[in-house]
């Protein structure tokens, strides 16, 4: 006891200090900064999940090649939401709860994220979405930050309507399935329609277990439409281009597409190859000259090695440069506040544009982008076979909005198909 | 028997008051997400276990009752403003009458086109909100819960007590009817059902009995629904799952004994979620590997395990069983 004097205590505790010091860096290697979020990685929207997921691992391996964020390294974690609103509360507060992880991103898609939204109110919690669609519309969470390069129905198929407006269009069919998002899409599009003074002479919805389009597209034809306005998912999209293949939509129509899921996967156009020519649809990134966003090109150059390997969609146009975005939306914001916190960072966000492979983006007071950009393009001179051709410039030419058009849109849709 | 009574109500009385603590004692909110979901399916395969176990009924139409009383709830919230309890009784009301409705219709059909009718019966509900706006249709609806009552933390917690309350009656009921004249009714015309009816077994009174009941209890789990997860939408609300799963329960639980689904359901549910957090992408494979293993190895279920391996530790077990069996018959 006597050993115990105050110089062995100061000594004791400056030797401690100094170890702790130098053991800081390597104590920060191992205490790594947690990102967060929930994917679809089974059930019908994993096609979108996978590429979620991949693109997202690419900007962890990317920041923590480049040293990690704030001197620390970036872990993602990530659990299979199967694209269910019931599964994605619990996996929320396991990250938040258990994982406690540090910075959180929404899931991929619009019914899961919806569920999570009371959840990051409450707990007051920075969420940056990926691919969702109004889904702070009633919680108003102001720590929310959309990334989908549209805000509501109009920015999204505003386009279309507009171009139907270009090559006088009278009369509108409107064919949409009975889910979340066509549903959604259809109400724009319907009050679009009606501001755009066309008369609705066709409406179908239909389940989303339909195979047989046949009938329907019998009775667009005969009610002779100059537009046709399309809500649809993957397989039905699919099998509504080949019923329009085998019987004709009518001399009349001058556009025919619009809102159709699956039209930006390369299964889908794959399989569909030709029977796409003339279709105008919408989409979040084509490669044409004037969406080439600094670093997305090359992004999606090393997206198409790894997705080879992971057995996901090669293209990745449509999910994966957006997630990525997700992540270095969240880079940006840490990087100029040095901070974690959400308080911090969303007010880094609301007032602050950031830079990423999508474009600069700005947001709203909504949380959704200020400026949104979906393009309108079109399908021109698809061969069958050939799955390179769709990242050649040319292929889907961007035919609305101005500032990223590529071309002039061909109208009626048969002198569109002979292109 | 009186011992095992003794025991049975404790746990009924203990059960609900450990609901209501456990969310106050400031455990982490995740555990009760997850005991939310284990609670649910208790219900859903007990529930279910009522008209497939006892009257060997085969009831796909699981999502059809659990849909239905998410959206009675989230209509009676909406358009009355009811609070959750209301909520609960209105989603098992009308869940009853669905049975009752549903049996008078399908119950004259029997092994795999009673199935079938059932399924049929929930793609019926789920188009008909498919196209209802008013809940929201297609598209789905958000929904903002209101003040957390009962001094409880945060929703998850309040609803994870309500859950074990379900999951109390759940229970009591199926013991009633498994132990009551009503279960002896269900067995005989499980086992044979013309014998059952020249014998002067109301067949068809049990049966729509335990539609009722059953629809009643699917429903009553499914009322919480729209608050735990904020937001409804058709699709995942209806989904085939919750059949899938409420039959796999009662398959790998046992379907001859009350506690056969509860265990069922907390072997599955509890594997899933463990699965999930281990493997994102093999959560579905090993829960599918379960059944299958139990179907081959333990075709009674957990129940013929625990009666295997009570007969296998005292070999005087087997007689008393026999002597019980013969006093019922």
């Amino acid at each position: 006891m006597s050993n115990f004097t105050k110089r062995s205590v100061l000594r004791t505790m400056l030797l401690g200090l100094g170890l702790a010091t130098i053991a800081q860096p390597i104590w920060a290697q191992d205490n790594p900064i947690k990102v967060g979020t929930s994917m679809a990685l089974s059930g019908p929207l994993a096609g979108g999940g996978r590429q979620s997921r991949l693109a997202l691992q690419m900007w962890v391996e990317d920041i923590n090649s480049r040293g990690g964020l704030l001197g620390r390294k970036i872990e993602l974690i990530t659990y299979d939401d199967q694209g269910s609103p019931a599964q994605s509360p619990g996996i929320f507060s396991k990250l938040i709860d258990l994982d406690q992880v540090d910075l959180l991103i929404a899931p991929y898609g619009t019914v899961p994220a919806a569920a999570v939204m009371p959840m990051m109110k409450e707990r007051q919690r920075l969420l940056i979405g990926q691919i969702g669609f109004q889904i702070n519309s009633k919680t108003h969470h102001d720590m929310w930050f959309n990334n989908s390069p549209w805000s509501d129905a109009d920015s999204w198929v505003g386009g279309y309507f507009k171009l139907g407006q270009k090559v006088g269009v009278k009369k509108v069919a409107f064919l949409a399935a009975d889910q979340e998002f066509s549903q959604n899409i259809l109400a724009g599009a319907k009050t679009l329609a009606t501001k755009s003074g066309f008369e609705s002479v066709y409406e179908q919805t239909y389940p989303p277990t339909t195979v047989d389009f046949s009938a329907m597209i019998r009775a667009i034809r005969a009610a002779a439409p100059d537009m046709v306005f399309v809500a649809s998912y993957p397989a039905d999209s699919t099998a509504i281009i080949r019923a329009v293949g085998e019987i004709g939509i009518g001399s009349s129509v001058k556009l025919f597409g619009g809102g159709m899921v699956g039209l930006q996967y390369e299964a889908v156009m794959n399989t569909l190859g030709s029977q796409l020519n003339g279709i105008v649809n919408y989409h979040t990134y084509v490669p044409e000259k004037t969406m080439a966003f600094p670093g997305v090109r090359e992004f999606l150059d090393r997206y198409t090695e790894r997705a080879k390997a992971e057995n996901v969609d090669t293209l990745g146009f449509y999910v994966a440069p957006f997630s990525y975005a997700a992540g270095q939306i969240l880079e940006q914001a840490v990087k100029a506040t040095g901070s974690l916190d959400s308080v911090e960072l969303a007010k880094y966000l609301r007032s602050n544009e950031v830079q990423t492979i999508v474009g600069p983006i700005r947001w709203s007071a909504d949380g959704e982008w200020a400026e949104p950009r979906v393009v309108m393009i079109q399908f021109r001179t698809i061969k069958d076979g050939d799955a390179e051709q769709f990242r050649q410039e040319g292929k889907q030419v961007v035919v609305d909005p101005d500032r990223f058009r590529t071309g002039d849109l061909i109208s009626p849709l048969s002198e569109a198909q002979r292109n | 028997m009186r011992n095992n009574s003794t025991s049975f109500w404790a746990f009924a009385l203990a059960l609900p008051i450990l609901g209501f603590v456990l969310p106050k004692v400031g455990l982490n909110e995740y555990y009760f997400y997850v005991a939310y979901v284990v609670l649910q399916y208790v219900v859903l395969a007990t529930a279910w276990n009522i008209l497939g176990g006892y009257a060997g009924y085969v009831n796909f139409g699981t999502g059809a009752f659990f849909g239905l009383g998410a959206y009675t709830a989230l209509v009676a919230m909406k358009a009355f403003g009811a609070p959750l309890f209301v909520q609960i009784a209105a989603a098992a009301i009308v869940g009853a009458l669905l049975g009752i409705g549903a049996g008078l219709l399908t119950l004259r059909l029997k092994g795999i086109f009673f199935s079938i009718a059932t399924i049929a019966a929930a793609i019926v509900i789920e188009t008909f909100i498919l196209n209802w706006r008013f809940v929201g249709g297609a598209s789905g609806m958000q929904v903002i819960r209101p003040e957390v009552p009962l001094g409880f933390e945060t929703y998850t917690r309040l609803l994870f007590f309500v859950m074990t309350i379900l999951t109390v009656l759940a229970i009591i009921v199926a013991r009633y009817i498994e132990k009551s004249w009503v279960g002896r009714g269900l067995h005989a015309l499980r086992d044979a059902e013309s014998a059952a009816e020249c014998s002067g077994v109301p067949t068809l009174r049990l049966k729509l009995l335990a539609c009722a009941i059953s629809g009643a209890l699917m429903a009553a789990a499914g009322a919480p629904f729209p608050l735990y997860t904020s937001f409804i939408e058709p699709h995942s609300t209806f989904s085939l799952n919750y059949s899938v799963m409420a039959l796999s329960m009662a398959v790998v639980g046992g379907m001859s004994r009350w506690w056969g689904p509860v265990l069922g359901a907390i072997l599955i549910a509890s594997t899933q979620q463990l699965a999930a957090s281990a493997s994102p992408e093999l959560h579905l494979l090993v829960v599918g590997l379960l059944m299958v293993l139990f179907v081959i190895v333990a075709p009674d279920g957990l129940v013929g395990l625990v009666q295997w391996a009570r007969k296998m530790v005292g070999p005087g077990r087997k007689e008393v069983e026999l002597a019980r069996g013969s006093e019922r018959a």
